[in-house]
């Protein structure tokens, strides 16, 4: 791992978006799909997309219950792009309007919130 | 190879016609008099999904659900003996509401207010000076709610007279049995609040009418071809319940990001043999309020509770086999979960649109197409039992 990097060898072109999108909770990271801007996103989803494979594919390799703090980071950023992949590549110009009504319907559990605190949402 | 753009043949309407044609009363859809009726002649005497078994895997485990329909709170226990029970939520004493929590695992439920203790069969362990009341303890029992399984989903009923579940399921209990929701050991969950009557909510979800319109973007999956409407292939009905086969888009239009994502869910999906059910297509609405999807990929329920006419909530949970195996099923699962919420937000919109519309009385009726037979179907269902029981109580129906 780099020592500079918060992040697995081979994604720390992703450095620049972990405190954005590297967030624990499916909630929170629902939550910031709609607070962050559209540019936001889509650098986002232009930089992390191409690397969804690989990132997935290395983390595939490692135990889930004991991945080290980057590849927790590493797994974050993947499953926050899934949520900005459904606004960028999905819904596009209907996003800004679809999203007021997505938060009115509260997300009560996910399977990858394992040992993680709850948030209101 | 067959042609894409001839893989659909819709239903000729003259085949559901039996449903009736006719325009169907607006008032059903936001009269609170109506509603008062339902609720006494629909949901107090159907069986109503409240939970799974994978929530109360162990002797101890409890999850609280309070349904507005019944004024009730329930408190749902496995025993020490391993039996699920349903109860009241409330200590026989003064009928304080034993559990704030809405689930948890414990052996006992004590009541706060003078420390009356039951177990998790409901019986009452301990009350302090209980020599005072001249009562036997088990005449303090916490009063039972009829609970039965069927496929991991729980349902209760609250009529004495209820016919055993497995009966009111009829034919499509087999095919509940087949649903990756039978197999489930673990699920996601969102849920709402809407403006909005229970039937037009649900009524949302039982065509595909829509979609092309609401849905331009998130559902595009769906339609296509010479099928623009996305309308299922087939449609049944079994007694009060109905079901209709998802048509199979022979040229899905997937997004290269969305196609990965499914792709990454497949493996873990195929191994659990969840791409073999026979029903993986099918859409089984359960009288009067659930529904449930078999795709292997998206497994889902949705169910609408009645608060008021015109007020409602709905869950949907998303059930999996098994934990988070890897990364790639965690993400294909967080995928799905954001992608349905995604189409369903939009739908919530659109039915908020329809109840202010039809709270006006303007609409003396509104109208439903052959291909919104099953949104016809439940209506029938609902006012025969309306009507049935406006007339044993001499009330207009």
């Amino acid at each position: 791992m780099n020592q500079a990097s918060s992040l697995p060898d081979g994604f720390t072109a992703l450095e620049p978006f972990v405190a954005q999108w590297g967030l624990s909770g499916t909630a929170r990271r629902a939550a910031q799909r709609t607070a962050s801007s559209p540019e936001a996103r889509e650098a986002f989803f232009e930089a992390a997309s191409p690397l969804l494979e690989a990132a997935l594919t290395w983390l595939d390799d490692r135990d889930l219950a004991t991945l080290a703090p980057a590849g927790r980071q590493l797994m974050d950023l993947m499953l926050s792009l899934g949520h900005v992949a459904l606004a960028v590549e999905i819904q596009g110009p209907d996003e800004v309007k679809s999203a007021v009504w997505r938060d009115r319907m509260r997300i009560d559990r996910s399977t990858a919130d394992q040992g993680i605190s709850s948030c209101s949402n | 190879m067959p042609d894409a753009a001839s893989s659909f043949q819709r239903i000729p309407p003259d085949e559901l016609a039996w449903l009736g044609t006719g325009p169907i009363p607006a008032r059903a859809y936001h009269d609170p008099a109506y509603f008062e009726l339902e609720r006494q002649a629909v949901f107090l005497k159907s069986w109503i999904h409240v939970a799974h078994v994978c929530e109360l895997p162990e002797p101890g485990c409890f999850v609280r659900r309070d349904l507005e329909f019944a004024r009730a709170s329930l408190l749902i226990a496995r025993g020490r003996d391993g039996v699920l029970r349903a109860f009241h939520n409330v200590c026989t004493h003064r009928g304080t509401q034993l559990v704030e929590e809405a689930s948890g695992r414990q052996s006992k439920f004590t009541c706060p207010y003078h420390m009356w203790t039951y177990g998790a069969d409901g019986a009452l362990l301990s009350a302090p000076d209980f020599e005072a009341f001249h009562l036997d303890k088990p005449a303090c029992a916490l009063p039972r709610v009829a609970l039965q399984e069927c496929g991991g989903m729980l349902f209760v009923n609250f009529d004495p007279a209820a016919p055993p579940l497995r009966a009111w399921l009829g034919a499509y209990a087999e095919r509940l049995e087949q649903m990756p929701a039978a197999r489930a050991t673990t699920f996601s969950q969102y849920s709402y609040e809407i403006d909005a009557n229970w039937k037009l909510t649900y009524d949302n979800f039982q065509e595909n009418y829509h979609l092309r319109f609401i849905h331009p973007r998130s559902g595009g999956a769906g339609i296509g071809g010479d099928n623009p409407f996305g309308y299922p292939a087939s449609l049944g009905f079994d007694g009060p319940h109905r079901t209709q086969r998802i048509w199979s888009n022979p040229a899905p239009d997937l997004k290269p990001f969305q196609r990965a994502a499914a792709m990454r869910g497949l493996p873990a999906v195929a191994e659990q043999g969840l791409l073999d059910l026979p029903f993986g297509r099918d859409y089984l609405a359960f009288f009067p309020n659930l529904f449930v999807i078999g795709t292997p990929t998206q497994p889902f329920s949705h169910t609408v509770y009645p608060i008021s006419a015109d007020r409602s909530r709905g869950v949907v949970r998303l059930y999996w086999v098994g934990e988070d195996g890897n990364a790639s099923t965690r993400f294909a699962r967080e995928y799905a979960l954001a992608q349905l919420r995604d189409i369903h937000c939009e739908d919530i919109a659109m039915i908020e649109r329809g109840q202010k519309g039809l709270a006006s009385g303007a609409l003396d009726h509104i109208h439903f197409q052959s291909m919104e037979a099953l949104c016809r179907h439940l209506f029938n269902e609902v006012d025969s039992r309306v009507q049935a029981h406006a007339r044993l109580r001499g009330e207009r129906p």
